[in-house]
């Protein structure tokens, strides 16, 4: 399957066009600061930093967190099929994938609890200490993510 | 001016220190990935904010960021310097290191203009009504900046190595 995906048109294009594979790469890093930015400002706030900046304020931004994440999954897929065989058989780029989806999971709980906390408080939220821990946790699973992406090309 | 400065660093202690130790390449790249997703993510806040979305956000209050995108501006110095010194010769006669260069210079100097222009009279602002043009300006022409730091960072293996 796999294989049969390096020999697809777009695979061939991505893998020998000279332009391709850099500027999709390119794409892909301005997708990452996106995503991981945004999602790195909120887990700081709601671990305690930056006080002033209401925590809720964060919910309309998570749209350009999931923009970040289409054009890194649309970026990443195009570089992904170059070297499907290579990729998949990557360990640090398993757990790459796997951190990134642990991570947009915690984002739709971590959502999903502010929209409760918005709707209790009306604007103040209170932030408790579970909503603290996953957003520990998604603030290690991000770092993780860029950890694991970049090894890629060492391990 | 770069390649003299170039020639000065090649050989010397840190560009041997650097280049001995296999792991410090992937782990300074790490380190700057990590920066610059600081600095990008609070300035996406501060500066999307200021030219007027966002609107959830204080105004005033978004500058709490500040500090970590200072934090992840100085990782991405630090590190920065350091792949410089791993690779002199590569890096000064890059042309995609050198508009990189020049790019993160001028988001110096629009910072420098937001901070002697708009950061004094920032407080006086209606921020129910639209922002002044000029802070619009301000706000975009450091996003697109940063941006394009981005691009011609990730670029520079492919681009006009000599």
């Amino acid at each position: 399957m796999f294989s049969a995906l390096e020999n697809t048109s777009v695979a061939l294009w991505v893998g020998q066009s000279l332009w391709a594979y850099p500027i999709l790469l390119s794409t892909h890093i301005v997708g990452l600061a996106i995503v991981v930015g945004i999602f790195a400002m909120r887990d700081l706030r709601l671990l305690g930093f930056f006080h002033g900046l209401c925590p809720t304020a964060f919910l309309p931004l998570s749209k350009m967190a999931w923009m970040g994440f289409i054009i890194n999954a649309i970026s990443g897929f195009l570089l992904f099929t170059s070297q499907a065989l290579t990729f998949i058989s990557s360990t640090p780029f398993l757990l790459k994938i796997a951190c990134i989806i642990a991570g947009m999971a915690m984002a739709g709980v971590i959502q999903s609890k502010l929209r409760g906390e918005l709707a209790n408080s009306g604007g103040e939220a209170v932030l408790s200490g579970s909503i603290k821990t996953l957003a520990a946790a998604s603030l290690l699973l991000w770092i993780a993510a860029i950890i694991a992406g970049r090894l890629i090309a060492y391990l | 001016m770069l390649e003299s400065i170039a020639l000065i660093i090649a050989d010397g202690p840190l560009n041997l220190w650097i280049q001995s130790i296999y792991w410090l390449w992937p782990i300074l790249e790490i380190t700057h990935f990590i920066g610059l997703s600081l600095l990008l993510g609070g300035l996406i806040i501060i500066d999307l904010r200021m030219a007027g979305h966002f609107r959830e956000f204080n105004l005033t209050a978004t500058h709490k960021l500040l500090p970590i995108v200072f934090l992840g501006f100085g990782l991405n110095l630090l590190t920065g310097v350091l792949f410089f010194c791993g690779d002199p010769l590569r890096y000064s006669v890059n042309i995609s290191f050198q508009i990189k260069m020049v790019l993160v210079a001028f988001a110096g100097l629009n910072a420098l203009f937001y901070y002697c222009k708009i950061n004094p009279v920032i407080h006086t602002w209606n921020t129910a009504a639209e922002s002044p043009p000029i802070a619009k300006a301000v706000a975009y022409t450091s996003l697109i900046t940063w941006t394009g730091v981005l691009l011609c960072g990730r670029l520079i293996p492919y681009l006009g190595t000599g």
